[in-house]
């Protein structure tokens, strides 16, 4: 720089006649600015080359790892009685390949390609299976180019194979999806969502291209995991949720009863200028219901009186505590439940109270996955304590056995709250008036505590089927959330459900 | 000595015919291509060993396309003695940092997979050997400018008809040219392709000199006042904004981002120089800010584009893929980097990135050559710049001045945009870096760049000096002014 702003003024000196040259003065300054640009250059190859160099290389998708990865047998995946679920198995040319146990697996496990990638837990647990995690990041970059580098780890799940392949044949060529978990613990059993896809025929190079593509062309949608990642209108079994956020914040008691309800059973609830219609148990007469028996017969307009009488800011907090409003801590990715579209000003992000009536029994801009419903139902079963769910139970690899042990998320209402929705539920299920709605669901010999929903869709598009509960209704070890799309009425849901309980304590009784 | 410089040049009156030729050693130049041969012969036994060793050979060391690499020498080393015997005072620096950007494209080239070319000339020769047949005929370009043109009239005087030809050339594209990668750039007649665009903005830079210099004293009165902004006397804006319009309003027709940002770039650089109005620059800059604003709304490539820049990490293995990977490959790199040939990891008998001989050749640089070796090729573009400018400064007047700055941009300008979008500090456009990018377009159209700057950097013909004196004097010759 220097020496330039010295040739120009030697020049200048030269030619004392003429003006100074402004045009000499403006190309130093261009030059400033240029070399200004290319010092944010060097900068910028300094930040990505040094400082974010370590992030960067360890990136899953960083070739170099892909390149090892493709020599390397993946860890295997076992259900919770050891049941090998997928493995590798060498390819021809030497690269292995994945094979999956049952097609009832491919939206819970996903899929391992060297075409199409990865998908599911093969993808969430990518690092692990594949071994790229164990090694510490010293020895990742000294170990850059070695090929055995690479410590798979084994993942066994909580998932029961028998179980999950019953929820799918179940469901049979529904659309729809199964919950079940173990509400004292959060380990889940099953998480079936069909249509499923053939993840085997993707992982294996011969077959990838046709299998990726007939299931991405599938109308059904089968490389979606509706269980984690499915909204749904949730209908009547959202009740629960009004339940657990009205008897929680304290707006209700098992006791209360509304003097209107009768009456509004016939004409329609007015809130705020709507009819709030129900009309669907008319034989309940002029019967005042309490809380167990509005939930045994479903009664959409108490539960809008009570979601009324909550509040639409208390409604959003408690539904919050349960799950909603953002995704589920899990072992894969999930969509967040929502009470309400929000953006209202009602409170709670409500509109108005006419929108927090309509969602107080399911409807509105209420949606839900079949996660957080089964959530739902764990909570009132586990005395309140909503317990983190979780698929993966044990890691074993060349670093030792690493177990992971149930965790408590939160405890959302009080273990009496918990009884008194518990009964209710036990009630709707084995109660004179609410076998009508959730026969199907009732398991010989065993208590089941639930509840049916009907979700009502827009236009002539057939309701969504839901079933939500868990048994033993005493001392619950199983909790169950089943959807069938567009099912009809809560008939369908129900008996998926008694028959996958009964199922359950079938294998549990050995 | 200044003075007995004059007196020569009295007692020696420039004479009506041109000087007869007569050599005049240039030791700079020769020192530095001695020292660039030296480091491209290292990095190709590097290259050559390495390639060895990962095949599974033992350690020996060994040269990787021995042949290539003597070829380019050679191409430099005539355009040397070329020099040399035309006994011009032009720049001794500029050809030998050239001449080692391109030696690091060639390196690059044989490092790649040869079959990546796609034309039907590229398959042929391979990917390195079509490049070598460019990189000698832009050196022999360069040396043929840098000896040839004496005067710039044919550049000065007919700057309109030079503004035609290059908006007929891309008018010409707009018709015939094919497309790629959402742009239409090539321009294909029987088995030659080319983009016209590289021409194009040396072609600008000419009418911009020009015009600039011509109606410079009007352009810096401000006869115009717009509120608080000072305007230039605004008929005399009219031909200048409006060729400029008509260049980037085909190259954002034709989608290519790249070129129309560094032809703004090259607008506004040149505008400032004219005038040293910072106002001007400032104007331009809130209607480049428009023009981008609009172009986001208007244009499905540019808000892709923008949004792979902001978030290239949420779809890295779909639209943001080639930046991810380009960003991955430079961390591979680290500061010292892998050494040419050891990088680059084939997957599935694929690259990492598709598009690394053109448009990301810095990130497979980055990778093999490190940080170290990014900053070594960014401070070799700055040494051309640097000359260009130096070159602008030292001029007799202000259209070589302005030429020479604007020639300088045309070369600093992409390596700038490229080397920045490959860092992801702006958005990616496809747009390639100067003289290591495979591309017979790109590359002829530097070396034309190259060429004339020599060229500019004689400080006009001069009787050949005395054997005496002439060994001292060329130490000070690319700097005094006549």
């Amino acid at each position: 720089m220097a020496r330039m702003a010295g040739g120009m003024s030697q020049e200048q000196r030269a030619q004392p006649g003429r003006a100074p040259r402004p045009i000499a003065v403006a190309i130093v300054r261009l030059w400033l600015v240029l070399l200004t640009a290319f010092a944010v250059l060097a900068a910028g190859a300094g930040y990505w080359q040094v400082a974010q160099a370590q992030d960067l290389v360890n990136r899953a998708d960083d070739p170099l790892l892909v390149a090892a990865a493709r020599h390397t047998a993946r860890g295997k995946i076992l259900d919770r009685d050891g049941t090998v679920l997928a493995s590798s198995r060498a390819g021809p040319n030497g690269e292995p390949y994945r094979v999956y146990a049952s097609r009832a697996l491919a939206p819970v496990l996903g899929y391992a390609s060297s075409v199409y990638g990865t998908s599911g837990l093969e993808q969430a647990f990518d690092a692990a299976l594949s071994g790229v995690s164990s090694a510490d990041p010293v020895d990742a970059l000294l170990a850059k180019f070695r090929r055995d580098r690479f410590h798979p780890e084994d993942l066994t799940l909580s998932l029961s194979l028998p179980l999950q392949q019953a929820a799918v044949r179940l469901l049979g060529s529904n659309r729809g999806a199964v919950v079940m978990l173990d509400p004292r613990s959060g380990e889940v059993l099953v998480l079936a969502s069909t249509p499923t896809f053939d993840a085997s025929g993707i992982a294996n190079p011969s077959t990838a291209r046709a299998a990726f593509g007939a299931a991405a062309a599938d109308p059904g949608q089968p490389l979606v995991d509706r269980a984690t990642q499915g909204l749904y209108v949730p209908g009547s079994v959202f009740k629960i949720v009004t339940a657990v956020a009205a008897l929680g914040s304290g707006a209700i008691t098992p006791s209360t009863r509304y003097a209107q309800q009768p009456a509004a059973e016939t004409t329609g609830l007015l809130v705020s200028g709507f009819r709030v219609h129900d009309g669907h148990h008319l034989f309940t007469g002029s019967e005042e219901l309490d809380f167990a028996r509005a939930v045994e017969v479903s009664c959409n307009i108490y539960f809008a009186l009570a979601g009324l009488a909550t509040g639409g800011a208390e409604m959003t907090a408690w539904a919050d505590r349960l799950g909603f409003g953002a995704p589920i801590p899990f072992d894969l990715p999930t969509a967040a439940s929502q009470v309400t579209g929000g953006g209202g000003s009602f409170g709670g992000g409500f509109r108005d109270d006419v929108e927090l009536a309509n969602a107080a029994y399911g409807q509105a801009e209420t949606l839900v996955t079949p996660l957080q419903m089964a959530l739902v139902a764990a909570t009132v079963a586990n005395d309140g304590v909503l317990m983190r769910p979780h698929l993966v139970i044990r890691r074993s690899g060349a670093g030792g056995v690493t177990l992971v042990a149930p965790e408590v998320w939160r405890q959302v209402i009080s273990p009496d709250v918990a009884h008194q929705i518990e009964a209710a539920m036990l009630q709707a299920v084995e109660g004179p008036d609410g076998r009508q709605f959730t026969a199907g669901a009732a398991v010989p010999g065993i208590p089941v505590a639930g509840k049916s929903g009907t979700a009502q869709l827009d236009g002539s598009a057939q309701p969504h089927s839901w079933f939500i509960g868990f048994a033993p209704a005493t001392q619950p070890q199983i909790a169950i959330a089943v959807i069938v799309e567009q099912g009809g009425d809560a008939t369908r849901a129900s008996p998926i459900a008694g028959q996958l309980l009964a199922q359950y304590f079938a294998l549990a009784r050995p | 000595m200044a003075e007995s410089l004059v007196l020569m040049a009295q007692t020696r009156p420039r004479s009506q015919r041109r000087p007869a030729l007569r050599p005049r050693p240039r030791r700079r130049e020769l020192a530095l291509l001695v020292l660039v041969a030296g480091a491209l012969i290292v990095g190709s036994v590097s290259l050559g060993t390495t390639r060895e060793l990962l095949a599974g050979g033992a350690l020996r060391l060994q040269a990787a396309q021995p042949t290539q690499l003597a070829v380019y020498l050679v191409a430099l080393a005539s355009a040397h003695v070329v020099q040399v015997l035309a006994g011009r005072r032009t720049d001794q620096i500029l050809l030998p940092t050239v001449g080692l950007l391109g030696g690091i494209g060639l390196l690059l080239m044989e490092r790649l997979p040869q079959n990546l070319a796609g034309s039907v000339f590229g398959d042929a020769l391979g990917l390195a050997g079509a490049q070598l047949v460019w990189l000698v005929l832009a050196i022999s370009a360069i040396a043929l400018l840098a000896v040839v043109v004496r005067s710039d009239t044919w550049l000065r005087r007919y700057k309109y008809t030079w503004a035609a030809v290059g908006i007929g050339l891309l008018l010409l594209t707009f018709v015939l040219g094919s497309e790629s990668n959402g742009a239409l750039l090539t321009l294909r007649l029987g088995p030659i392709s080319g983009q016209p665009t590289e021409l194009l903005k040396v072609i600008l830079v000419v009418f911009l000199a020009g015009y600039l210099s011509e109606f410079r004293p009007l352009l810096v009165e401000q006869s115009t006042r717009l509120g608080p902004l000072r305007l230039p006397p605004l008929p005399y804006l009219v031909p200048m904004a409006t060729m400029l319009a008509v260049a980037i309003g085909i190259v954002v027709i034709q989608r290519d981002l790249g070129a129309a940002l560094l032809l703004f770039a090259v607008f506004l650089g040149l505008v400032y120089v004219a005038t040293t109005r910072i106002s001007y620059v400032l104007i331009g800059l809130v209607l480049f800010v428009i023009g981008s604003y609009v172009a986001y709304r208007l244009f499905g490539t540019v808000r892709v584009r923008v949004d792979i820049w902001l978030h290239p990490f949420a779809d890295a293995s779909g639209d943001g893929y080639q930046i991810v990977q380009s960003l991955e490959a430079f961390a591979r790199g680290g500061i010292l980097g892998t050494g040419l040939g050891n990088g680059l990891p084939v997957v599935g008998g694929r690259l990492p990135i598709p598009a690394i001989h053109t448009d990301f050749p810095l990130a497979a640089l980055g990778e093999e050559l490190g940080l170290a070796g990014i900053l070594a090729i960014l401070g070799l573009y700055l040494i051309v710049i640097e000359r260009g400018l130096r070159i602008a400064a030292a001029s007799a007047d202000d259209f070589r001045a302005l030429l020479a700055t604007g020639l300088s941009r045309v070369v600093g300008g992409p390596a700038f945009i490229i080397a920045a979008g490959n860092l992801k500090l702006i958005p990616l456009t496809g747009i390639t870096l100067p003289f290591i990018s495979y591309g017979g377009s790109s590359l002829t159209a530097n070396a034309v760049v190259v060429g004339l700057l020599l060229a500019l950097s004689d400080q006009g013909v001069e009787p050949p000096p005395p054997p005496l004196l002439a060994g001292r004097r060329g130490r000070w010759l690319g700097w005094r002014a006549a």
